[in-house]
């Protein structure tokens, strides 16, 4: 998918991995305080938004966390343009939920022609080559018969199997952190593949959660997004902001040293 | 020997008392005492009101002008206390050792601000007491109207201000 950026556009922020939930709401503060004021034409968030999606009709009635979520953009979308991408967490992100939020969705990889640059953008989960066990995972839940399936499940059963696949996920990181083991980055070979093929000397992505401006050489950089967690000590929420008319990017801190809890 | 109370005089409201923990927060039990005694709390607000969360102020005026404080304290948060409804504890930044006059009340059960670990990541929160009257008055400015005022979000648009600390 290749979107252009039409000429009233001076700025366009990336976002990705907020991991929202009903037990965020420090995090789902900082979005609307984020959306509310970023001077950016453009939003694009690039992948988990939410910890888990189980399918549009998870959208509840007004005051439920996730109709606060899509407020929060539907407002935003009156004066910004927002685009949404799945993540490996959020996949069965639907129509129904763009159209709540006031989002067109950007598929996984887009490319973003800004002024002289083309910008790679992609939630960056299919280049971790040697996250070989998720990999196959992926292919298996991105296929028609698993989703089909899946969503013919009652939205209970939905909510359990998310709860128990989070609870996995959990696990595995304790496990992780407790081995030291490296945590599994993009591959740069195939990053610079997926560079070549989209035409694009940058690219922009999230998953990993480790900020971060890489030097591929040969003109090549890959920009790593930060998770959001206000939760955490200290709080982590960054914006990587395209200025156009430069072709520079900014991170810019949303996290104040305000006192609070 | 009985805990320390102070009464916070709510303009328009009435007077919420809080029991401070000597024994298990004696730092920061001396320390919020030495503010209400220095008159530091006299005229401040309740500035970040969150629903579900909590109500948070003691250190900014009417029209969201920052009070000068003393040196931050000692994280006490490794004393056991919960951050419970109706607790009272210690606002900070993002360093565990930085409290100063900034405190808030729980208004839910918020047991991720308690102490898991002595790392930055885990140290907490440090609960120093806990609403002993006038828990209705709490229950209803953590429901006021906000918005955006400045930097800050959660503002009261109508002003909640404490017009005196007492210590009784």
């Amino acid at each position: 998918m290749e979107l252009i950026a039409p000429p009233h556009w001076r700025c366009v922020d990336f976002i990705s991995d907020l991991h929202l939930d009903a037990q965020t709401p420090l995090t789902l503060t900082a979005l609307r305080r984020y959306l509310q004021s970023t001077p950016a034409q453009a939003v694009c968030v690039l992948g988990d938004l939410f910890e888990v999606w189980i399918g549009d009709d998870a959208l509840g009635g007004d005051g439920c966390f996730e109709a606060k979520v899509t407020d929060q953009f539907y407002q935003a979308s009156k004066r910004l343009d927002v685009f949404i991408m799945c993540g490996n967490r959020d996949f069965l992100m639907g129509q129904g939920l763009m159209a709540a939020c006031g989002a067109q969705r950007l598929e996984d990889p887009s490319v973003l022609a800004a002024g002289t640059q083309r910008w790679l953008l992609t939630h960056g989960d299919t280049l971790c080559l040697a996250d070989t066990d998720y990999l196959a995972f992926r292919q298996q839940v991105r296929g028609e018969p698993w989703q089909t399936e899946f969503l013919a499940q009652t939205l209970v059963q939905r909510q359990v199997a998310a709860r128990a696949l989070r609870a996995q996920s959990e696990a595995k990181k304790q496990q992780h952190a407790q081995s030291h083991m490296q945590w599994i980055d993009l591959d740069s070979p195939a990053c610079l593949a997926a560079l070549a093929h989209a035409e694009a000397n940058h690219m922009v992505h999230g998953h990993t959660h480790q900020p971060a401006q890489h030097d591929l050489g040969g003109g090549h950089t890959r920009w790593v997004l930060s998770d959001w967690d206000l939760h955490a000590t200290p709080p982590r929420a960054q914006v990587l902001r395209l200025l156009i008319d430069t072709g520079t990017i900014e991170r810019v801190d949303l996290v104040t040293t305000a006192p609070g809890p | 020997m009985s805990n320390p109370k102070v009464e916070l005089h709510i303009a328009d409201y009435g007077v919420i008392t809080v029991e401070l923990d000597q024994e298990n927060a004696p730092l920061s039990t001396a320390n919020f005492l030495q503010y209400v005694s220095d008159g530091h709390y006299d005229n401040t607000i309740f500035h970040r009101v969150i629903p579900g969360f909590m109500v948070q102020g003691g250190g900014m005026e009417p029209g969201m002008g920052q009070k000068k404080t003393a040196k931050p304290i000692e994280n006490e948060a490794t004393n056991g206390l919960k951050n419970a409804p109706y607790t009272l504890a210690m606002a900070r930044t993002s360093d565990p050792h930085s409290a100063t006059a900034q405190f808030f009340i729980n208004v839910a059960d918020n047991a991720f601000l308690n102490h898991t670990a002595t790392s930055s990541q885990g140290w907490g929160y440090a609960v120093f007491g806990k609403v002993i009257g006038g828990e209705d008055l709490v229950d209803k400015i953590k429901i006021v109207e906000t918005g955006r005022k400045g930097f800050h979000d959660d503002v009261p648009k109508v002003d909640i201000v404490i017009s005196k600390a007492v210590a009784i």
